[in-house]
């Protein structure tokens, strides 16, 4: 229940929250500039992986492209510790969840960029940047 | 080259010297009983309570815009050869720490403690300490120049002054190539605004960065229910620059 409002209170924040990190790269561990904050792209598929670690979270999802052709995405995410004090813990995402993650992709053409928000299975909507409840 | 044994003239003060100094040293280890003494404690019990987790609060309304920095000529010629051909990265993505006063401004909570003497903040970003003392000492004569600089620190009524010197230039002063000298001095001003709210104006002056000080005030909110984690940033780097200022990100698994 709690869950949910915080999710609710994110989703609201969220927008405003993301364009400050953004303009304010100084704050990350690393600038966003590998990253194309013009486009988003939604990747729907199933978890391979994700890697609760420090200075970044990382998920790796493998979607279905073309008829049989199945492809992976590295996504980049916040520390364990900036997203453990607003609502997600290393369980959010598992090796098999069939979810939709939203991404700025890098801008170089590979598979792969940075997570803005992603929808799980039971319809949740967990995101990536958010002010911590008080 | 051979050593001389001095005459015994010399070495029975010189022993006995050694001998006094030795018992003066187990003096005062003696009044260290081995116990925490109370009397210590009593002054930290009657200060502002800083003590616990802050984070900044990035969603108060601030008001007005921040004060400009106004740098050097040389300074300002650096600024712009660096925004001219900026690297596509700092040093922060190969997990080297900012420094001050970059490191007060982090997405990650501070913890304050409070000991006799002494206030330490624990800083979870990049597990930094800054510590500052308020035994009365001074600053030395000649720091050695390091990240987050020699901190000294007094109360003004209910407000933590710390002063601030010892830095290296290795570090950012801010971003887009804005650096500092040596010689950069930093003076922040700690109070509560409330007990959940903690307030700290920091002015920067640098005799050859600057021309003159600026100020810019954060606000931290407390944070009762966290304790500090553990950032070991190069658990798991998967970004990098290198010496040309190309970055780039490992996706490999």
């Amino acid at each position: 229940m709690l869950l949910r409002l915080i999710q609710t209170v994110c989703v609201l924040s969220a927008v405003a929250v993301a364009v400050l990190f953004v303009a304010t790269p100084a704050l990350a561990h690393h600038s966003f500039t590998v990253f194309d904050s013009t486009r988003m792209v939604t990747l729907t598929g199933t978890i391979k992986e994700f890697q609760w670690t420090n200075p970044h979270t990382f998920t790796w999802i493998e979607v279905p492209s073309q008829a049989g052709v199945v492809d992976t995405w590295a996504i980049e995410g916040m520390s364990p510790n900036y997203l453990g004090r607003r609502g997600w813990t290393k369980n959010t995402l598992k090796p098999g969840d069939k979810v939709s993650i939203v991404i700025n992709p890098l801008k170089d053409g590979s598979k792969g960029g940075t997570f803005l928000r992603c929808t799980l299975a039971d319809g949740a909507l967990m995101v990536m940047f958010a002010n911590p409840p008080q | 080259m051979y050593w001389r044994v001095p005459p015994a003239s010399t070495v029975a003060p010189v022993l006995l010297g050694l001998v006094f100094s030795m018992a003066a040293t187990a003096q005062s280890s003696a009044a260290n009983t081995g116990r925490v003494a109370s009397t210590a404690w009593s002054a930290v019990g009657n200060l502002p309570n800083f003590v616990g987790v802050w984070e900044v609060a990035r969603n108060r309304a601030g008001g007005g815009r921040p004060e400009p920095i106004s740098l050097t000529p040389k300074y300002d010629a650096t600024q712009k050869a660096y925004q001219a051909s900026p690297p596509q990265d700092t040093p922060a993505a190969n997990c080297v720490p900012p420094g001050m006063p970059g490191i007060m401004g982090q997405p990650y909570p501070i913890e304050f403690l409070f000991t006799p003497g002494k206030v330490t903040i624990l800083i979870e970003a990049y597990m930094q300490i800054r510590h500052i003392y308020t035994d009365g000492r001074k600053h030395p004569e000649d720091p050695d120049l390091t990240y987050n600089g020699n901190s000294i620190g007094r109360w003004e009524g209910d407000t933590l002054v710390v002063d601030s010197v010892g830095f290296t230039p290795d570090t950012p002063l801010a971003a887009q190539g804005t650096r500092h000298s040596d010689k950069m001095h930093i003076v922040e001003r700690m109070h509560l605004r409330d007990p959940n709210t903690l307030e700290i104006t920091t002015t920067i002056d640098d005799a050859e960065a600057l021309t003159a000080p600026f100020t810019r005030t954060a606000t931290f909110a407390r944070h009762s229910d966290w304790s500090m984690a553990e950032y070991i940033c190069q658990q798991n780097n998967r970004n990098f620059v290198d010496e040309k200022g190309r970055a780039g990100i490992n996706l490999t698994r």
